[in-house]
């Protein structure tokens, strides 16, 4: 049956989530002055209490679905800009987890693994990955070399996952994926990315100079396979852009609230003022992405995660959330006027976070082509 | 608990309304718009779906009317034609109105005329010929005489209104906003002649005139107890989003192929990322329309507030497909501004459903 509201589980579980919003509130601006450091993986505030993620898992046939209800709290720590504990799932780690054997599974499942795809000159396009794997044949060990860069989590993680092409075959070098851990030969870090936002956001560049890796690591994932992972993970940043798109969207509607401005529903376009006017759109685009990201998530729920089955669901999420936190960032600093440009407030710092979601996790552009080929059609070659 | 998940049943309904749009109302939209009225063949075949009897039909919303059903169906509509959706949600909004608000009396008195083999128009009475027209602020009155009112006021833009036998007319009485059942022969009602509008020519959208019209206190609508004009508002917004929708599918299904045939410069157009990606953000807005439409929809259904929802819903839909239409012409070229295609009247349609008011309701 089509329904909108949530459980008295789901209505626990994001509310556990919201009281801790304004912890994180507290810390966000040390962090984005400090992004050298990488936050605790549990804040003392927290500490002691029940992560909201622990509460999901243990009501969660009382929730909307372990997909939806997840997206959801992805949002609000989204919401509450620090992340008072580290999520301790990468997306190498979830790879391997589908596409490793049983041992790698049981060696690198419970580490936690980064994704290494970006390259200087490979982001959108994969293709243009120049990253190699070579092998040595008296060793049977596998010879990396390559820069990796924008690697989220990795500061923090134990290990990478690292795309790159391996010996041609027929005249082409297929997609490869292995396990790098911390501390192998040849893996030299290059530390935090400089970035305009999200400076808390643990992203760190590398670079894998004749990196050795045993046979064991390389785990059977290519092109497709690696991409599948995307799929879960594209409406989660929508979700995360969207959480930082509200935190904007409230507290504007607080200061303009303050200044005896406040929507009302009820009457038409003409009797609003421009700035409700504007204020009432972005509330319909922050929902309309959020919907569209919850129907994405209801279908994983329904279909299975790596069923590949949301793939075009997945990249509709990913464009509106991007859209959506780009048009909302902007316009409520436009709405909130000069006073918003001061470090005093965090809306000038949201303002800068909310600009990479339509960039990483593939780009509005990337997720358009995807519907585009799907709607029309047509093969990457034939809509490149 | 949240979920996408439609019934058996309605997607079977779905399906069937589908169809029956693409085959019967789609090739009757061109003729509608040129002669500005729906020819009475076509009215009666909307009538033959039983999608506005149903209105009428008391329950919950599995056995009764359901404003999520209504919305699946109204978009179905759309898809095929704007205006001949319209033509079927005018009366479904007067009859809702009735059945969901009306005293026993009114409903044992007016339900039944919507009930036989023939199409039968009635239709809600709210827009004023004002420029920046706002639903909060009506001219209109209702001013309490004797046992009674006295109605004066001037509607516009009253859809079939030279069809209708009643009007549920929106009034400003005693400080608040009010709704009055009007059948149409009283004494003091004038229905204009249609003078054409930009879009929805089908409709012959008109004027009325109330000029001291006596109304019964029976006739106020939900007698002693009043009524909520705000939920009237509500389904209305949810139903034009519902519409906008379809209407809007209507619009990218018709590009699409046309888009992969057209060449230009050696490359059908489809295989250019300006023209492709624009298909995508269509059919990813059409997408969010629905479920934002399908959100108030549910929430009228299960008599949750639905005020935001549908004003959201309504307001992104109207947004959305102002610009799909629009995109749609620039597609088409000069093809989009010829009449031998219908993506100039669904630009008209798109303008004209978007400022709408209190016209068909879900």
């Amino acid at each position: 049956m089509v329904d909108f509201s949530l459980t008295g589980a789901d209505e626990r579980i994001l509310q556990a989530a919201r009281e801790e919003a304004v912890i994180g509130h507290r810390h966000a601006r040390y962090y984005d002055k400090h992004e050298d450091e990488l936050p605790p993986s549990v804040f003392p505030e927290v500490a002691d209490k029940q992560s909201p993620h622990d509460l999901a898992l243990e009501l969660k046939d009382q929730t909307s679905g372990p997909a939806i209800i997840d997206v959801l709290l992805h949002l609000e720590e989204s919401y509450a800009d620090t992340r008072l504990r580290r999520t301790r799932t990468g997306l190498g780690q979830m790879i391997v987890n589908y596409a490793g054997t049983p041992e790698q599974i049981a060696l690198f499942g419970r580490k936690e693994l980064s994704i290494a795809l970006t390259e200087p000159g490979a982001g959108s396009d994969p293709a243009a990955i120049r990253g190699t794997a070579t092998r040595d044949a008296q060793t049977g060990e596998w010879i990396l070399n390559g820069e990796k860069i924008y690697c989220s989590g990795f500061g923090g993680a134990d290990g990478v996952l690292v795309l790159v092409r391996g010996p041609a075959e027929n005249g082409v070098r297929p997609f490869m994926a292995f396990v790098v851990e911390k501390g192998a030969p040849g893996l030299k870090m290059l530390g935090q990315v400089k970035k305009m936002g999200i400076r808390s956001w643990d992203t760190e560049d590398f670079v894998l100079q004749d990196c050795r890796v045993p046979e064991f690591n390389r785990i059977d994932a290519d092109f497709k396979k690696t991409m599948i992972v995307f799929n879960g993970t594209r409406p989660m940043v929508a979700a995360f852009g969207l959480g930082v798109a509200r935190a904007l969207l409230d507290f504007a509607r607080e200061k303009l609230g303050e200044r005896g401005i406040a929507l009302r529903y009820e009457s038409g376009s003409a009797l609003r003022s421009a700035t409700q006017d504007r204020l009432l759109r972005l509330e319909a685009l922050y929902d309309a992405a959020l919907l569209t990201i919850l129907r994405c998530k209801w279908l994983e729920d329904r279909d299975g995660r790596h069923s590949g089955a949301t793939k075009v669901e997945a990249s509709m999420a990913k464009a509106i959330g991007g859209k959506a936190a780009r048009r909302i960032s902007q316009e409520c600093l436009d709405l909130l006027g000069p006073l918003a440009l001061s470090e005093d407030f965090l809306a000038e710092k949201w303002f800068r976070d909310a600009r990479i979601f339509d960039i990483f996790e593939g780009a509005g552009e990337i997720n358009r082509l995807i519907v585009a080929r799907w709607l029309l059609g047509y093969s990457a070659r034939e809509l490149a | 608990m949240i979920s996408f998940e439609l019934s058996e049943e309605q997607r079977v309904a779905q399906a069937t309304i589908g169809a029956f749009a693409r085959s019967v109302l789609r090739p009757a939209a061109r003729e509608a718009d040129q002669s500005s009225r729906v020819d009475p063949a076509t009215l009666q075949a909307i009538w033959s779906t039983e999608i506005i009897q149903a209105q009428a039909i008391e329950g919950d919303a599995t056995t009764g009317r359901s404003p999520v059903m209504n919305a699946l169906l109204l978009e179905e509509l759309a898809a095929a034609d704007a205006t001949l959706a319209l033509a079927a949600a005018v009366p479904m909004a007067f009859v809702q109105a009735i059945a969901d608000q009306g005293s026993r009396r009114q409903r044992e008195l007016l339900l039944p005329l919507f009930a036989g083999d023939r199409f039968t128009a009635a239709a809600i009475a709210l827009m004023e010929p004002q420029f920046q027209f706002d639903v909060t602020a009506l001219a209109t009155s209702a001013e309490r005489s004797g046992d009674g009112y006295l109605l004066r006021g001037r509607k516009s833009l009253v859809p079939l209104a030279g069809d209708c036998s009643h009007f549920l007319v929106v009034a400003q009485s005693d400080g608040a906003a009010d709704a009055f059942i009007i059948p149409r022969d009283t004494a003091g009602v004038r229905v204009d002649a249609a003078k054409g509008t930009l879009g929805l020519r089908g409709l012959a959208m008109a004027d009325v005139e109330f000029d001291g019209v006596l109304v019964p206190a029976t006739m106020r609508l939900g007698e002693h107890n009043g009524c909520d004009v705000q939920r009237i508002v509500d389904a209305a917004r949810t139903g034009i989003a519902a519409i906008l929708t379809g209407m809007s599918r209507g619009v990218l299904e018709y590009c699409v192929p046309y888009l992969k045939e057209r060449v230009v410069h050696g490359v059908p157009l489809a295989r250019k990322q300006v023209i492709a990606f624009r298909l995508a953000d269509m059919h990813i807005e059409v997408e969010a329309m629905r479920w934002m439409s399908w959100r108030a929809a549910s929430e009228l259904e299960s008599k949750r507030p639905a005020t935001r929802s549908a004003q959201l819903a309504y307001t992104y839909a109207a947004t959305q497909a102002m610009s799909i239409a629009d995109e749609g012409v620039q597609a088409f070229g000069g093809h989009g501004f010829v009449r031998a295609h219908p993506i100039e009247m669904w630009y008209r349609n798109a303008r004209s459903l978007s400022v709408l008011e209190g016209v068909g309701g879900i």
